[in-house]
């Protein structure tokens, strides 16, 4: 296992010093069942405004990972930082801010069928209870940004799969969090639309936030020439920086 | 303020959303709790109008002391002064044999020929003893009475006691009755609400998820099926009254014979405004403990 350096990026908006790393695992391991590791003794730091990749197999411990910096997951053994916070010692008060900070998208969208697409953004804005217009405006602004405004008042299952991980991909990010994760975010897409939506979520790290993407697709991996950490058996056997230190 | 107001027009959207999406389910809750509410609201109904007939009773409660025979009217007057002295005594009226008599032919109408062979008045003299107001009950009746009969001239003294003991007893086997039925009714609404909002709640689990990731507070997820259960308990309330209503208006007036055994000569009475409320209120609060048992059982995302 190794660590890096940390990174500053992005300006301060919460608990995190300006030079502290967005997220931090401190020999962290989990295990389902007595004897079985999704992730064995896991020390990494990410820092702000960082895009790292996971990679690794199926089983290699890539999305439990991702669960335990969004706090739906505790570690077995071993601390995590997340903007300044200790994520496994969050009362269940403490978790929804906390996420209310983080974006996350997945391979399967996760998206309300029966919601219009602007519905489907706006419930990342009204969970913290933002006035209406100001709703509006801010979907509109993300689905504009997306290339979705034209599709705004469709319903999820009338579009592409590509155009739903767009929808996913503003939901994540129309609350400019500081952290995006990305589990699989082109596992169900050909390799044009792949580079497409990853192109999307580069430009989020390019506007300070920390994005971590798991995937197993090394052709978009070598593409962007971002750091790359790999996994196996729930271990880390490879961080690999990126070229020339760029974040 | 406006964040505040933004937040319930939005857990407000999605109680009603929830309403529309599944229509079946929550018609089946709103007619749970407006059967459990008619058949409450019709024992509460019958309680309250049983009570107005005690109360309309009271106002004509006396106990009647029969006096001796061949006191002298000097003593028959000592007798009702002393009576209209007891504690719990409103009047005391003194009706002679004569008045009793004449009473009496009035009373029996063309019958009233057969008491021309009489040889002499029968009827003994009598004291008419109206009740205090705080007296105008089964047990200040029974201690007026059982005070004039010690008085000495008094040979037995008559009152309702036993009729409105026995009524006392009826109004209150009725009201236990209604009691009992409403804590099973109760119940049994509140599992079914419980259920159909459990149902609701399974059937959006991809948008409870959905809802957690982005960050939204147990309470914030919570407060739409809340709301939901609140919504079909008010509406199960409003059936109600209205099926309660409908029954009063239309179905009461044929059973003019069953009712003037309960209800002897009073116009029965529908619920007053406040009690409207309370019953509606009733059907809110069925909802929202049924909605607040299936999301406490609910596991936390």
């Amino acid at each position: 296992m190794t660590t890096r350096p940390t990174r500053q990026a992005k300006g301060e908006t919460g608990a995190v010093g300006a030079g502290q790393p967005a997220v931090r695992l401190y020999h962290v391991s989990k295990s389902y069942s007595a004897g079985h590791f999704a992730l064995r003794d896991v020390s990494l730091e990410f820092g702000r405004g960082e895009f790292v990749f996971l990679t690794g197999p199926s089983g290699a411990g890539k999305t439990t990972l991702l669960r335990l910096v969004f706090a739906a997951e505790r570690p077995s053994e071993g601390q995590i930082l997340v903007l300044g916070r200790n994520a496994p010692r969050l009362g269940p008060r403490a978790v929804p801010p906390l996420r209310r900070r983080i974006g996350v998208v997945f391979q399967d969208f996760k998206l309300l069928a029966r919601r219009t697409v602007e519905e489907n953004v706006a419930v990342a804005l009204e969970v913290v209870g933002a006035p209406r217009r100001e709703v509006r405006a801010r979907v509109f602004a993300v689905l504009k940004q997306l290339g979705l405004q034209h599709r705004r008042f469709h319903h999820p299952p009338s579009l592409s799969g590509g155009e739903q991980q767009r929808v996913a991909i503003a939901r994540a990010l129309v609350n400019e969090p500081d952290i995006l994760l990305a589990d699989e975010p082109t596992g169900n897409l050909d390799h044009e639309l792949a580079v497409e939506i990853m192109d999307l979520i580069a430009g989020a790290a390019t506007r300070g936030t920390t994005v971590i993407v798991a995937t197993h697709d090394m052709a978009i991996v070598s593409r962007y020439g971002k750091r790359s950490i790999s996994l196996e058996g729930g271990r880390v056997v490879e961080d690999r920086p990126a070229p020339g230190g760029r974040p | 303020m406006r964040r505040l107001a933004a937040r319930m027009a939005t857990l407000l959207r999605s109680a009603l959303r929830g309403i529309a999406a599944s229509p079946l389910t929550s018609a089946v809750a709103v007619v749970t709790i407006a059967v459990t509410l008619v058949l409450v609201g019709a024992f509460a109904l019958l309680v309250a109008n049983m009570e107005s007939v005690l109360r309309q009773f009271g106002d004509a409660l006396r106990v009647t002391a029969f006096l001796q025979d061949g006191l002298a009217p000097d003593a028959q007057r000592a007798v009702a002064t002393e009576a209209g002295q007891l504690a719990g005594v409103e009047g005391v009226r003194l009706v002679s044999p004569e008045e009793a008599l004449e009473r009496f032919r009035r009373g029996v109408g063309r019958g009233a020929a057969l008491l021309e062979g009489l040889s002499e008045n029968p009827l003994p003299a009598s004291l008419e003893i109206t009740l205090a107001q705080g007296s105008r009950s089964a047990e200040g009746l029974a201690r007026v009475a059982e005070a004039v009969a010690r008085l000495h001239g008094v040979a037995d003294v008559g009152s309702g006691r036993d009729w409105i003991e026995g009524y006392l007893r009826g109004v209150a086997l009725v009201r236990g009755l209604g009691i009992g039925l409403a804590v099973i009714l109760a119940l049994a609404a509140l599992l079914i609400v419980a259920s159909t909002i459990r149902l609701a709640v399974l059937s959006r689990r991809d948008e409870l998820e959905i809802l957690s990731l982005v960050g939204a507070s147990r309470a914030f997820v919570a407060a739409p099926f809340l709301i939901e259960g609140v919504l079909q308990g008010v509406v199960g309330g409003a059936v109600a009254l209205g099926v309660l209503y409908a029954i009063f208006r239309l179905v009461l007036p044929g059973l003019e014979f069953g009712l003037e055994l309960v209800l002897g000569g009073v116009a029965p009475r529908f619920f007053d405004l406040r009690e409207g409320v309370l019953l509606v209120a009733a059907g809110g609060c069925l909802g929202s403990f049924g909605a607040g048992v299936a999301i406490a059982s609910e596991p936390r995302p």
